[in-house]
Order: C-alpha cells, then sequence, then structure tokens
C-alpha cells in the first residue's frame, strides 16, 4: 500500500500538468511583474533600472496611503458584512426555515449571478438623486426628512456606505451557502445535548454551534478578505473610484498607474504591496485560529 | 413605522384572523385558554423573523425584476421617469437591437466556448492535482498546496502585461486559447485547494481498503475516490463558471475582434464615446445573459448544496 | 478547504524552498524571452492587396468607421483587394489597448490617438506618421481645414500628427423659450453668466446641467475662464513652466468654477451625474444652460432624445472676464478623438487610399453624418439642419482656436483634473488643493 501511494511516478503524473499550467500562467507572470518592480517605464518607451526607487516612492505617495486605507476599510466593512449577514441567513435557513429553506436559499443567492454593470447600474439608481430621485430619496422625501435627502453616490463618506452595501447584498447569499452547508453537517445529537443542558438562543450558537462551523467559517473569511482587498470591478461600475479619489482602492489606482499613466514599474509595485498585504492578512487569520484551537 | 405596526398588533386582544382554529369543544376554564394564548404568542414571536423573510425576498427579487422591466423601457424613460415606474409599453425593440446591433447571441456562444473548455481543463487538471496532494505521500507536498494558495492572493490586474507578452509572442493574442488558458491557469489555485479538501473528507479507510484489495493507484483514483467527489466537482464548477463568466479584463485585453467578444465585453457596445450609454438595449442584453445562467443555477442547486455538504471546505 | 493541519506556515518562511522557486521562474522567463525575443509582428504587405485596420473607440457602422467603410467601398472599386476592419474598444480601455499592442509592435494602421505623452512616445518609436509630409507629398495638403491643422499641431508638440474626424466648436447652448419666458439676454462677461444664473436660480429653474462623473464638462470652465483671463497663452505658460497652476490668477478661475458649485447652479446632483443625464436635463428643459462641444449636435437634432426642440437651442461664446486679455472670438475647439496613423505600416499603397479618403472625408461625413470635420467640403448638401449651419458659420467666424484646460497636460494631471472635478464644485476640494494636485503631478513628469 505504501508503495502505491509513495508512487513518484504517479505523484509528477497527477499534480505535473495542472502545476505546470498554474506555474506558467500565474507564477511566472508573478515573477516578471516582480522584476518590473525595480524599473521604470513602459512598453512603449522602454525600462531602465532604477534600484529600490520605486519601493521609496511608495512610502512617502499620499495617494497610495489613501489607497491603502480605503482598500483595508473596504476589506474589513465588507468581508464583516459578508460573513455575519451570511452567518444570520444560515442560521435562518437552518434553525427557523428548515426543510423549506431550498427557495428563500436561490433566491438569496440570485445576485451572485447578476453581471456588476447592472448591479451597479441599479445601485446607482438606487441612490440617485438627479436627474430624478431613487428610491432612497423618494422615501426621505415621503417621510418629510428633506436634511436628510443628499447626493449618496456625490460625497466620498456616503458613497463607501454605497459601494459597500451593493458588494455585502451581492455576495452574502454565496457566504450564506456556503455556511448552511456547514451547518447541516452538524450532528443534530450535539446540538440536542446541548439544548438538553440548557443551552438555547444566543449561547447555543455561541458556544456549540461556532465553535463547530470554525474550519468553514474561516474559510469563508479568507476568500472574503481576499475577494474583498482586490475589488476592481464594482468600484470600476458604481463610481470609478470618485468622487475625486474618494473610493479608490490599490487596485484601481495600481491599474490607472500601469496602464493610464503609463508609469509599469511603479503599477507592479502598487500591485506587490497589495500581493504582499494579502498574503499576511490571510496568514494572520490562519495563525489566530490555530491559536484559538489550541 | 415598522416597530410601531407590531406594537399596535401585539396589544390587540384578540388572535389574528387565520391562525385561530375553530376548537372543537367550547372553551374550558383556563386550561383551555393557555394553549391558545401560547399559539398566539408563538406567531407573534415569529413575525418580525417573517417580515424580515418577507423583506430579505423582497431586496433580492426585485432587482431581478426591475431588470426586466427595464428591458422593456424606451432609452427615453431612463431619464425622463424615477426608476420604479413600470414600462410606458413592452418595448421590445430593444431585445431586436440586442441581438442584431448588440450581436449578444454570437457574444453568448463565444462566452459557452471559452468557459466551458476551460471549466473542463480546471476539472481534468485539479482533480488528479488535488489527489495527488491529499491523498498521496510525498515531501514537498505542503509546499505544493501553498503554491496554489499564493495563487488565490494575487491580484490579477498585475498579470495583464506579462501575459499579453507571453501570448502575443506565441501568436495566442486575438484567439479563444487565450482566454481558455488564462482561465484555466486562475481557476486552478482556488480549485484544486477545494478539491484537496474534497478528497480530505473521504474516509482514508475506504481508499486502504482497495488497495489491500488489490485494486491499482488507476482503479482507486477512478472507481473510488472520484465518484466520492463527483458533487463537489459539480459545486467547484459552479464556483469557477460564475467567475469565468463574469471575466472582463481578461476578455477586454486579450481579444480585439468582434467576433470572438465574450458576453461582457459585449455588454460594454452599448457605451457611447462620450459615456453615453443605451440603457433599454443593454439590460435586455444583460436579461439575455442572466437568464440562461439562473437556469442552470436552479437546475444545480440540489446538487450544489449536496456537494458543498458533502465535505468541502473544511479542515 | 485545508485549515491549520496541512498548512505549515513554517513552510511559507522557508527560504531555501523560496530561492529555489524564485530560481526556477527567473530561469523560465530568461529563456522565453531570448527564445522568443527578436523579431516582432511585420508591417503590412506590398502595394495590391491591403488590409487596413482601425483600432477605434466608435463601432462599425457609425461615426468615423461608418464614414471610412463608405468611402473604403468606393475605393475598392477601382483598387480590388483593399479591405477595411474595424478593431472597436472602449474608451475608458483605449489607452491600455494601445500600450500593450505598441508594446509589441502590433498598432494597426489606423488607431485612435492616446494623450499626448503617450503619442510622443510612440512617435520616437516610430509608429507614428508625420502627416504634413505625408499629405503634401500626397498632394492632400489642402484638403485639410486650415483651423483644423491649426489645432492638432497645438496639441502634438507643433506636428501635425492626427487626422481631424471631427471639428467641434464649444460653448454655452442655452433655452431659447426660458430665456424668453423671463426677458433673460446671454451673458457678455462672466459676472452676468454669474447674476444670469442667479435669476435663473430665483425662478426655480437650475441654471446649469453638468456631468461631475465625466468631470470634464466642469474642468473646460476653469479652462476657459483662463484663456479669458490670459489670453489663448495661459495654459502654453503653465506647460513652459513659465506660470504655476497655483498662482493666484490660476487659483481665482479654480475658485470662480468652485463659486457656481457653491451657489447650487449646477444642481444638488452634479457629482454623480453622467453625460447622457445632464445633457437630458438640458434637453428636457430642466436646466436652462449646458456647456458643450459641437458633436452634441446628433442629439440636439434627434427629436427622440430633444424635447425642448432644436428651434428652442441657442449658442452664445464663453463670456468675457473682467480685465482680461483674451477675447470671446477666441474660441474652444478641437477635433474630437483624433486618430493617428501607423508610420511602421505605412506603404505606397496605404498612401494611395490616405489620399482618397482626405479628399472625400469631408462630402462623406457631411452627408451621411451631419458632421462637421477637419476635412474640406466640396459639395453643400441640399439640405443642412438649421443648427449644423449655426456650427459652420460660427466655426467660420473663429479668429483663433484654442484648447482645452488639460489638452496640454500629462495623462495623470488629465485624470487628476477630472477625477477632482466635482469634489470641487460640491465644496470637499477646496480651489487651491484642486491646482495644486494637478500641478504636482505636472512637475512629476
Amino acid at each position: 500500500m505504501e508503495q502505491i501511494l509513495h508512487n513518484r511516478r504517479a505523484i509528477l503524473l497527477l499534480v505535473g500538468p495542472a502545476l505546470l499550467v498554474y506555474s506558467s500562467v500565474v507564477l511566472l507572470p508573478v515573477v516578471w511583474s516582480l522584476v518590473y518592480t525595480f524599473f521604470e517605464g513602459n512598453v512603449i518607451g522602454g525600462f531602465h533600472f532604477v534600484g529600490l526607487q520605486n519601493y521609496r516612492q511608495l512610502l512617502s505617495d499620499a495617494a497610495f496611503w489613501q489607497a491603502l486605507t480605503f482598500t483595508l476599510k473596504y476589506a474589513v466593512t465588507v468581508t464583516a458584512g459578508q460573513i455575519l449577514l451570511g452567518l444570520l441567513l444560515a442560521l435562518l435557513y437552518v434553525f427557523y426555515l428548515r426543510r423549506a429553506s431550498a427557495l428563500v436559499r436561490t433566491l438569496v443567492f440570485f445576485p451572485v449571478v447578476l453581471p456588476t454593470v447592472a448591479v451597479a447600474q441599479l445601485f446607482a439608481k438606487i441612490f440617485a438623486i438627479a436627474p430624478q430621485y431613487g428610491l432612497v430619496n423618494a422615501g426621505l422625501a415621503l417621510l418629510h426628512l428633506d436634511g436628510w435627502i443628499q447626493a449618496w453616490l456625490g460625497q466620498g463618506s456616503t458613497a463607501f456606505w454605497v459601494l459597500a452595501l451593493m458588494d455585502i447584498w451581492r455576495a452574502m447569499g454565496f457566504y450564506a451557502v456556503l455556511l448552511y452547508a456547514g451547518l447541516v453537517e452538524i450532528p443534530a445529537e450535539l446540538i440536542e445535548a446541548a439544548r438538553v443542558d440548557g443551552a438555547s438562543g444566543l449561547r447555543l450558537v455561541w458556544h456549540v454551534v461556532l465553535p463547530l462551523l470554525l474550519p468553514i467559517l474561516l474559510s469563508a473569511l479568507i476568500f472574503s478578505i481576499n475577494g474583498t482587498l482586490k475589488v476592481f470591478d464594482s468600484v470600476l461600475a458604481l463610481t470609478g473610484g470618485g468622487p475625486g479619489q474618494a473610493t479608490t482602492p490599490l487596485t484601481l489606482y495600481m491599474f490607472n498607474t500601469a496602464f493610464s499613466y503609463g508609469q509599469y514599474g511603479y503599477g507592479s509595485t502598487l500591485a506587490m504591496a497589495l500581493a504582499v498585504l494579502s498574503l499576511l492578512v490571510t496568514v494572520m487569520i490562519f495563525g489566530s485560529a490555530r491559536r484559538d484551537v489550541a | 413605522m415598522m416597530r410601531s405596526d407590531v406594537a399596535a398588533r401585539s396589544s390587540r386582544p384578540a388572535p389574528a384572523p387565520g391562525f385561530t382554529r375553530v376548537p372543537r369543544w367550547p372553551p374550558r376554564g383556563q386550561r383551555s385558554r393557555q394553549p391558545r394564548r401560547r399559539s398566539h404568542l408563538r406567531w407573534l414571536r415569529r413575525l418580525p423573523v417573517r417580515l424580515l423573510l418577507v423583506l430579505l425576498l423582497v431586496i433580492e427579487v426585485y432587482p431581478l425584476l426591475w431588470l426586466l422591466l427595464s428591458s422593456l423601457k424606451e432609452d427615453a424613460e431612463f431619464s425622463l421617469k424615477p426608476l420604479w415606474a413600470l414600462p410606458a409599453g413592452l418595448y421590445w425593440q430593444n431585445y431586436v437591437e440586442a441581438w442584431t446591433t448588440g450581436n449578444i447571441g454570437l457574444y453568448f456562444l463565444n462566452s459557452v466556448l471559452t468557459v466551458f473548455p476551460a471549466l473542463a481543463l480546471i476539472l481534468v487538471l485539479s482533480v488528479p492535482a488535488g489527489f495527488a496532494l491529499e491523498v498521496m505521500r510525498w515531501r514537498g507536498r505542503n509546499f505544493v498546496l501553498l503554491l496554489f494558495l499564493a495563487g488565490i492572493m494575487v491580484p490579477l490586474q498585475i498579470l495583464l502585461l506579462p501575459l499579453f507578452t507571453i501570448y502575443f509572442r506565441l501568436d495566442l493574442i486575438d484567439t479563444r486559447w487565450a482566454l481558455i488558458v488564462t482561465y484555466t491557469g486562475f481557476g486552478l489555485p482556488l480549485t484544486v485547494f477545494l478539491m484537496a479538501g474534497y478528497f480530505k473528507a473521504i474516509p482514508r479507510e475506504l481508499l486502504e481498503a482497495a488497495i489491500l484489495d488489490g485494486a491499482g493507484l488507476a482503479q482507486v483514483f477512478f472507481r473510488v475516490a472520484v465518484p466520492l467527489v463527483s458533487n463537489g466537482l459539480v459545486t467547484v464548477a459552479l464556483v469557477q463558471f460564475f467567475f469565468l463568466w463574469n471575466d472582463l479584463l481578461f476578455s477586454l485585453t486579450f481579444i480585439s475582434s468582434d467576433q470572438l467578444r465574450t458576453i461582457q465585453t459585449g455588454l460594454l457596445n452599448f457605451t457611447g464615446q462620450y459615456g453615453q450609454v443605451a440603457w433599454g438595449p443593454t439590460f435586455a442584453a444583460v436579461s439575455l445573459a442572466v437568464f440562461p445562467t439562473l437556469l442552470l443555477y436552479l437546475l444545480l442547486n440540489q446538487r450544489v448544496i449536496k456537494g458543498l455538504t458533502a465535505g468541502a471546505l473544511k479542515g | 478547504m485545508q485549515t491549520t493541519d496541512d498548512l505549515d506556515l513554517k513552510a511559507l518562511l522557508n527560504r531555501r524552498q523560496f530561492v529555489r522557486l524564485a530560481g526556477g521562474a527567473t530561469l523560465g522567463l530568461a529563456a522565453l524571452l531570448s527564445g522568443c525575443g527578436g523579431e516582432s509582428g511585420g508591417g503590412s504587405s506590398g502595394s495590391g492587396s491591403l488590409a487596413i485596420h482601425f483600432l477605434s473607440v466608435q463601432q462599425a457602422g457609425t461615426g468615423w468607421p461608418l464614414v471610412l467603410q463608405t468611402i473604403t467601398a468606393d475605393y475598392a472599386r477601382s483598387h480590388p483587394g483593399v479591405s477595411f476592419t474595424v478593431d472597436y474598444i472602449a474608451q475608458t480601455n483605449l489607452y491600455q489597448k494601445v500600450q500593450l499592442l505598441a508594446g509589441q509592435g502590433a498598432l494597426p494602421l489606423l488607431y485612435n490617438s492616446p494623450p499626448v505623452d503617450t503619442l510622443l512616445q510612440l512617435q520616437k518609436n516610430g509608429q507614428v506618421l508625420d502627416l504634413e509630409a505625408t499629405f503634401r507629398q500626397l498632394g492632400v495638403l489642402d484638403q485639410l481645414v486650415p483651423a483644423a491643422v491649426t489645432i492638432i499641431k497645438q496639441l502634438f508638440n507643433n506636428q501635425l500628427l492626427a487626422l481631424p474626424f471631427e471639428l467641434n466648436i464649444e460653448g454655452f447652448w442655452y433655452n431659447k423659450s426660458i430665456f424668453t419666458r423671463y426677458g433673460l439676454q446671454p451673458p457678455q462677461t462672466w459676472d452676468e453668466l454669474v447674476r444670469l444664473a442667479g435669476q435663473l436660480q430665483q425662478h426655480g429653474l437650475q441654471p446649469f446641467a453638468a456631468s461631475g462623473i465625466q468631470g470634464w464638462p466642469l474642468t473646460r470652465l476653469i479652462g476657459n475662464y483662463l484663456f479669458r483671463k490670459y489670453g489663448p497663452e495661459a495654459l502654453l505658460r503653465v506647460k513652459s513652466g513659465q506660470a504655476k497652476l497655483t498662482d493666484p490668477g490660476y487659483v481665482e478661475a479654480a475658485q470662480a468654477v468652485a463659486n457656481l458649485g457653491k451657489q447650487g447652479y449646477f444642481g444638488k446632483g452634479v457629482a454623480e451625474l453622467d453625460y447622457d443625464p445632464a445633457e437630458d436635463l438640458f434637453l428636457q428643459g430642466k436646466a436652462a444652460i449646458f456647456y458643450m462641444g459641437s458633436w452634441a449636435l446628433r442629439d440636439f437634432n434627434n427629436p427622440a432624445r430633444n424635447k425642448i426642440g432644436a428651434e428652442a437651442i441657442g449658442y452664445f461664446p464663453f463670456p468675457t472676464v473682467a480685465g482680461g486679455s483674451g477675447s470671446s472670438d477666441q474660441a474652444p475647439m478641437n477635433a474630437g478623438q483624433t486618430t493617428s496613423v501607423n508610420q511602421a505600416r505605412y506603404n505606397s499603397a496605404a498612401g494611395d487610399w490616405l489620399a482618397y479618403v482626405a479628399r472625400h472625408y469631408g462630402d462623406v461625413a457631411l452627408q451621411k453624418e451631419g458632421a462637421v470635420t477637419g476635412f474640406v467640403v466640396h459639395q453643400q448638401p441640399a439640405s443642412v439642419p438649421a443648427l449644423t449651419r449655426l456650427v459652420l458659420e460660427l466655426i467660420s467666424q473663429v479668429k483663433q482656436p484654442v484648447l482645452w484646460f488639460e489638452a496640454l497636460f500629462s495623462t495623470k494631471a488629465t485624470t487628476l483634473s477630472q477625477q477632482n472635478a466635482a469634489p470641487l464644485v460640491t465644496g470637499a476640494m477646496s480651489p487651491q488643493d484642486f491646482m495644486a494636485a494637478i500641478q504636482q503631478a505636472l512637475d512629476q513628469g
């Protein structure tokens, strides 16, 4: 048996093709870009070596810090929203709707399927102030809360929340299904036993359900945070990074720097900063989980 | 507003209509009143959840309805009338335009011809890889797994220039292969990871028993392991499908001829040079693009849940 | 997904493995580069057959592609083997695409011009044709309208590096019915304009419609203010470093436009308004004045869009600024999104075709599209819409064309200017900060 599971030729045959494709499409370009971070210029004008200058520029670039701050704020907010609401929905499916949950699950999952452009347009219209009041402003007008009527997408502070709301709404159904799958797997006897011991409601969820759900919760968290740190499409479609640069994440800043401003080296440096950030966050989540388990 | 409504109802003495059953026997003293009050209370306790549920469904379903209705509006209606207004008439012209000028049929076909081969490749490559990483015994296993994990974190925008250069040198720009290869490469890390998880969930004794019975590796893989993860395959394929189907950046970068454009880039066709957008045809095109995918999801829904519960994503 | 058990975090920090990985990948990269380097996409074939590709932000069957298709179809009758294909790219992705293609020597014969800084780099690489020399050699330089030549040369470092498939004049379009109803007159000076806006607002009307998402409809006002204040050289002086955008006189222009916003003259939603809804505000009579280029005539002449009627639309030039040295016959003009020709793909067959296009573009565009271009018109069509006639007349009266605010800026400065326009008029950004941010981007390169 050991021989079969140690068969090197078989292992190479099994994992080799995937590793080869992955290396040439993802890893090689990453290293290639890493090399660019030591250069200045672009494909038209040519590149020249500048050593660590791009990294020094990074530290003193106000736009980078602004984009980084936005990215972190956005990632934390949206990930928290996606996971929390996803969890609440999953609990709702399991403990309240039980067998009848299939329809609700499916409906809540729908937004995942919609193209970003369409979703962004919908949210832009809901929060619009001109040329027509959108749903929100019309509702406020109806309640005579005229002081609250505002250009939701026209101010950095409110545009952030509209964006966050949109991305939470879009993805919560996905995380709900993911977590639901985990909840269903928890043996009913465990829950029953806890109930017999007098645990109920919040305490049951906190002390019994969540610890059992932790592995899946952790995966969901990593999915979500890696997605939100790299947010691009929805920002581009909803706010274009504006007003001003108020909602510009690192990805968009990097994309503009590399492809609009023709500073490919610096753009690559920004990307590396983002990749390192993603890695750090993931490692941190793994690390803290490990401590919890230990 | 909603809360005061609930409060008003809770102070109402009589049970809400439709929820009282005609008692078989006339109520007798306290014994019979108690269960009645309890069911009444239970109904009230559930009311907030019910309202929440209704709200949830409205929030989820309304956008789809809006999308459909918008696809039947004339362009002028978008700026002249509020967003929730019903279409003035059924303007089917939008669909005609989406299909002819917008060429949405062709783009749909192109999306299918790039996304599905990529999906197939992803599965064909990642199932054995996941098997090797989880079931087989070898040094460097953890490292390779970590390599794949790193791929999940790479921001894809940064790879555009290197990939464009590679594909150009290989004469792959403006071919479906450029997209298929890229999609495959990008789909691999997550899929390999998930597949490894599925294989881990298979009880080891099952595989060992098969080996002790004299099965070769190929038999163990094809006859025992793969059938056990088939639900997982569907799930992974679906997750990847949505990701690839919505890709805009790669197809925008690697494809320039109209004949090969995919559906997401096709949607940009309705945007003009100065930022004007023909919303009617755009929404018609979106509807044409979305509803088949919805149908697919509905068909696969049960298997997906099964796949997820089959032990995916578990440590 | 695998979690704590299987992922050894130490492996992440294992230096030997990392070095092995990096080394391996670098070798692969080197092999790839050396293996495939060298030759790049060749030029087009010799005379006879000619396959013309056009990287365009307008789609086949519309705008310039339609005009070129029509002309090429004519041309192909006497020159079989000539084909014309449009490679459409969305405007927002044009620069990216041009960069990627240019990096591989794969730009087609015709492509929409990227911003000045990029185009000049392309020129160094031999991917931009000097059209003045070429047209002179082909004997068709007289087919270009002099004003169009002036504009393009102003834009591209005094060289004719692009074709003027459009020729636009910009200014304020106003709703004549509204002006008549309240007895208002088109303003002559900036102060009158501000007063006029106040009166319109008192009558419950939104004075100006402008798109803050696009940004440029707002920064156009800043640029024009500067041209009126300092004359046509206002922004050349910034480019040459004689003046800074942070100088008090330049900040004054941003302040003037910010003040309009502060009074609410652009309406509450200016920051989230896109091009179309802004234009609709004007064309549906909800806003009285609309600053725009004459390309908007396509919509003005379209009854489905224009609910106030083409006859209700009037034009007044950008007003003068008190004590300024500019005058209102210096009109902001442009050649729209211009198109450049790739020198690397140019040959005698392409030259014959280009000469033929030059001789016919003005006529075909006016007949087919009602479009005013930088090419000479030989035959006036029988019926020209009144507004189009007005534009032709206005253009003929221009003493000196001026460009726009960002025309001479780097791409980054342009982007910042247009992105920050909305915060400027909503008061989220001060005029000083607005100008300082752009100046900083200019200083960088």
